[in-house]
């Protein structure tokens, strides 16, 4: 059976259906980056691709401020101002926050486990193209002119064809429905890659932290996509199929829509933080030169945090008229999932407690982290005094409060991230002047863009308008606050520009040697930047921070004496034939079928049916193709429990699980 | 050292200005200015939160400075700083105190959920068409884009049902954008919808509460002393949300009896020729959304006049000239001197569309009526005679621009 499925997709038969197409081989240049399914190169395409939608979501952001800088503005007209500020928070929360951690968690996660890839490869990848299938779709709303109007949080029945009747609202459905099936696959990718594909000695609580949150997010993403998938679907029904799942004048309830929503809503805020809280618990300690504080409490709060979670969701509905006993139960459980968050807080300051701090970059995000989103975790308990949220609820302190969270606590952390990991990725640090520029004016901007909005806010200023009054105290701030979003704007520009001058400043030199930053954790065992094989041999780790422990040990003395060198502790990136899963055409072919399902739905069936047979056909011919190449090395002798053709260096082969 | 504090020490001092700088003067919206009882209650909950949250956050943002000066490593040798990997009596002890604190700030919390979910009997004497009734304080709050109406029935609610918003049993008096309240005494908000999810606030009585379509929640409302007091609906509603506002006015108890009466006049009748004129214009194009008494619909506001909209219904005009405000609260009446603003109202009868973003050509907001000049004269001078000027302070209140 395995034969002839080998001869029928092995591309050598020729006569066959399936055999018109030859298996990609790599070999460089862009095709090498579209049948990737290496998580190292997908990892690096989810960021590009965050960064890419950051850039979208920022214009947007821009244009939002230019119009709130004066009263009665201008600058763009209501209509397209609830489509700015509509598209503005959907493209950050579902096309650059969530991506960007997907970037480092494909990118990490194996390498923080000692692992050679995920355990699902070319899922992997069929994640990446249906998540960037998913946001290309939706912001092909911009170009049909007809973007959605009815704010990220969608609320019903403002989003039916009654009130929403251009197809703005069914971009917005079917393209986070589309975003949705690739969250879902790496969850349970990463899920599974975690629990099945830990390096030899690395128990549960001898994970890094990183990979740690990584997981609990996964987790998080596993029972909340569903949810939403649910939601929208019901408006999809509704919007084009007369169903009337949110139609009150047929006798449902609106508020339906929001239980959902915010079911997987309140999570969805944890799957945006808990990454970076990752990221900084591995930056913290790399640059205090001190072990994370608590290692086991960090991991609990993280887990806390994940299960608490589930039970904060109706404060988003604290207005909404579902009744005080239902808004004090979800008051206090508001309030306590504070607790766990402090904890972290400060656990991270105890890190640097006693440390040797050094205060680069990447250290400058992390400690930035700390202090902003404490700003916004303290505003979070504010609103969780139901009776005072009455007054905050839907003003512009929400919007400052969430920003500190999101800006604060998700992204600065993502750039704490890129300043730490970039050597490990591309194999050069990123500038350090240039990175602190980055730094003080992205954080100056943000506090002076954000930190007013706790101001107008509790001055009565709304969420969502489009423009406001004079002669209710909101001029000078909102003024204030339009200075300051250009001053995050030139900190991001420092950022591309770092990017760009060090790779220049890089080209031609020798990549950095390995440890750049005597720094702790297993994915550093790998020389930079990181090799397609990633570890040379299996690493066998005996206690938490491997990689450290193996460069420092402590004497009698108790003082820490070097053990070994960086060098010497180091792989050095040149096994050759390690066995790797070959890449594949079908994840894109498959991703790329299901916006043509979408827009078919939007405007003619007809254009489903080439969809349709575009997904049909690439699992068709997935299933069909094996893991390997039959062509290269491995094909004849995986799944035969033979041992490969050539002699893979090391003692034995890195683990894999197909 | 002083090249790194000194960013940190600029952040500080922007942080000050931020705080000083936050007593805006003229913020009629101010959620820190309570003018009521229930407003008051949350303010006094808030208050200390905000200041233990201050000091949290001086600790965090300062220990982290601290941390920063204090262990910045100055190279002086390579050695490793004691490898310290936990403290779990320390990390027990600050996982407890703040649940502590946020035990006792739950419990304050609940008590004052407690206190502004509670509803009392405050019934108050009111002369209606001559009969004094015991009036239980309550109005119907309608939402619908982008407009509030407030209805009031002083036989008391029981047996109304309010489930159908679009088909509301006839109210004593029905007007809009501009609730009108007795002081001193607890006012019930029925809140719901015509269409959308909109929110009723009115920041200085207290906080808001949605109006959802198919549904009625309650919420109350009460103010110490006599003005006007802005509201804005805070739940987005679609395209002209910005420009759904309202405002209470609190009148004395008297004054608050007065309004009653001229509300329960019937319609004022044309005499002049313009304004005779004018109400023809009234009962072919205007009726089919708005309501006159007695002129498109009996004296006690038959419903479903606005068989044109989507919301099927629009402001009802009987005493337009009672309210300063029009078009969802956000155009004056009048000038400051208490004459008519010709121009405004002018212009939106002109092409209502182009002074306030709406659907019309969806029904949804007021159309282009395409009157020529004279026909618009004619329906200002009919409108003219709906209903009494409102006092000047509440006029010059209301000035918005």
């Amino acid at each position: 059976m395995s034969e002839s499925v080998a001869e029928l997709t092995s591309g050598t038969g020729g006569a066959l259906p399936l055999g018109a197409y030859s298996r990609p081989k790599g070999g460089g240049g862009w095709r090498d980056w579209v049948t990737t399914v290496d998580h190292k190169k997908i990892g690096i395409l989810y960021g590009a691709t965050a960064l890419f939608f950051f850039g979208i979501g920022g214009l947007e952001a821009l244009l939002i401020r230019l119009q709130l800088a004066t009263p009665n503005g201008t600058v763009v007209g209501a209509d397209l101002y609830n489509q700015i500020y509509t598209m503005h928070g959907v493209t950050m929360v579902f096309l650059v926050i969530m991506p960007m951690a997907a970037a480092f968690a494909n990118y990490l996660l194996p390498l923080q486990i000692g692992a050679r890839d995920v355990a699902f490869p070319r899922l992997n990848a069929l994640s990446f193209w249906i998540f960037l299938a998913g946001g290309l779709f939706l912001n092909c709303a911009w170009l049909v002119g007809d973007a959605p109007d009815g704010g990220w949080f969608a609320y019903a029945p403002n989003t039916g064809v009654t009130f929403s009747p251009g197809h703005g609202m069914d971009y917005y459905a079917i393209g986070l429905q589309i975003a949705g099936i690739a969250s879902l696959i790496s969850a349970m990718n990463l899920i599974v890659t975690v629990l099945n594909m830990r390096a030899p000695g690395m128990t549960l609580f001898k994970m890094p932290v990183f990979t740690w949150m990584v997981l609990v997010v996964q987790f998080l993403l596993l029972f909340a996509v569903p949810v939403i998938t649910v939601a929208l679907f019901l408006l999809l029904f509704d919007r084009n199929f007369g169903a009337n799942f949110f139609n009150p004048e047929m006798g449902a309830d609106p508020l339906l829509w929001q239980h959902l929503f915010w079911i997987f809503g309140h999570p969805e805020v944890y799957i945006l933080v808990l990454p970076s809280f990752g990221i900084v618990s591995e930056v913290i300690p790399t640059f205090s030169r001190k072990p994370i504080f608590g290692y086991e409490f960090m991991v609990f709060s993280g887990i806390a945090i994940g299960f608490l979670g589930w039970g904060v969701w109706a404060h988003h509905m604290f207005v909404s008229g579902i009744g005080p006993i239902s808004v004090g139960a979800f008051t206090l459980s508001t309030m306590f999932i504070a607790v766990p968050t402090g904890v972290k807080i400060l656990n991270w300051m105890a890190t640097m407690w006693g440390g040797k701090i050094r205060l680069n970059s990447a250290m400058l995000f992390a400690t930035g982290v700390v202090s902003m989103f404490t700003i916004g975790g303290l505003s979070g308990v504010t609103h969780s005094l139901s009776p005072a949220d009455t007054q905050q609820t839907d003003t512009y302190y929400v919007v400052a409060h969430f920003h500190y969270v999101i800006f604060g606590g998700a992204l600065l952390g993502f750039f704490a991230g890129f300043y730490f990991w970039w050597p490990k990725a591309f194999g050069h640090k990123l500038g350090e002047t240039l990175g602190k520029w980055n730094f003080w004016l992205m954080i100056v901007g943000f506090n002076m863009t954000f930190g007013p909005m706790h101001i107008l806010g509790l001055n009565g200023m709304s969420r969502r308008i489009d423009t406001y009054s004079p002669g209710f105290g909101f001029e000078f701030w909102n003024l204030f606050a339009t200075f300051g979003v250009f001053v995050i704007a030139s900190g991001v520009m420092c950022f591309v520009a770092n990017v760009i001058l060090s790779a220049r400043r890089a080209r031609g030199l020798p990549p950095e040697p390995p440890d750049p930053w005597d720094a702790r954790s297993p994915e550093w065992f790998s020389p930079n930047p990181t090799p397609v094989h990633n570890f040379d041999e299996v690493i066998e780790i005996s206690s938490l921070d491997e990689f450290w422990h193996r460069k420092w040990t402590t004497n009698e003395d108790g003082k820490v004496v070097r053990r070994a060198t960086a060098a010497e502790v180091c792989h050095t990136g040149d096994a050759v034939g390690v066995h790797l899963p070959s890449p594949s055409y079908w994840p894109i072919v498959l991703a790329a079928g299901l916006p043509l399902i979408g827009f078919g739905l939007l405007y003619n069936l007809w254009i489903c049916v080439p969809g349709t047979l575009m997904v049909l056909g690439s699992i068709y011919a997935w299933v069909f193709e094996p893991p390997d190449d039959p062509d290269g090395p491995f094909g004849e002798g995986h799944g035969h429990g033979e041992e490969p053709a050539e002699e893979p260096p090391g003692e034995r082969e890195v683990a894999s699980v197909e | 050292m002083w090249k790194i504090l000194r960013p940190a020490g600029l952040l500080g001092l922007f942080g000050s200005i931020v705080a000083l700088a936050g007593c805006a003067s003229d913020a009629e919206l101010d959620t820190l200015k309570p003018q009521g009882p229930y407003a008051r209650t949350i303010d006094s909950l808030s208050d200390p939160v905000f200041i233990v949250a201050g000091v949290v956050f001086l600790i965090i943002f300062g220990g982290t400075g601290y941390l920063w000066w204090r262990f910045h490593d100055d190279h002086s040798d390579e050695e490793y700083p004691e490898q310290i990997h936990g403290n779990f009596r320390l990390e027990i002890l600050w996982t407890i105190v703040p649940t502590l604190i946020l035990v006792v700030i739950g419990a304050f919390t609940i008590v004052t959920l407690v206190d502004i979910s509670s509803r009392e009997d405050n019934a108050m004497a009111l002369s209606v068409d001559g009969e004094s009734t015991m009036w239980e304080p309550e109005v119907v709050v309608v939402g619908q884009q982008w407009w509030w109406e407030y209805r009031y029935y002083f036989g008391g609610l029981e047996g109304i049902d309010l489930s159908d918003a679009r088909n509301l049993p006839p109210a004593d008096i029905v007007t809009a954008n501009q609730l009108v309240i007795p002081i001193g005494e607890e006012i019930e908000l029925k809140i719901t919808s015509r269409d959308v999810i909109h929110s009723h606030w009115i920041p200085a009585l207290n906080g808001k509460r949605d109006a959802v379509p198919g549904r009625v929640t309650y919420w109350k409302v009460n103010a110490d002393e006599p003005g006007v007091y802005f509201g804005q609906c805070t739940e987005f509603c679609g395209l002209s949300h910005s420009r759904m506002r309202m405002q209470a006015v609190a009148l004395s108890a008297s004054d608050f009896q007065a309004w009653v009466d001229q509300q329960l006049e019937p319609a004022a009748e044309p005499t002049d020729p313009a304004a005779v004129a004018g109400k023809a214009i009234f009962e072919t194009q205007c009726a089919r959304c708005h309501v006159i008494n007695g002129v498109n619909g009996p004296h006690d506001d038959e419903p479903s006049k606005g068989a044109d909209l989507v919301s099927n219904a629009a402001p009802n005009l009987t005493h337009l000239m009672s309210r300063s405000t029009y078009a969802g609260g956000i155009f004056n009446l009048y000038e400051p001197d208490g004459s008519l603003d010709r121009t405004q109202l002018e212009a939106w009868l002109r092409n209502a569309p182009a002074e306030k973003p709406a659907y019309a050509e969806g029904r949804r907001g007021m159309p282009a009526l395409g009157l020529g000049e004279t026909e618009i004269d004619n329906v200002v001078a009919y409108l003219q005679i709906l209903g009494t000027i409102p006092s000047i302070d509440v006029i010059v209140a209301t000035e918005v621009e």
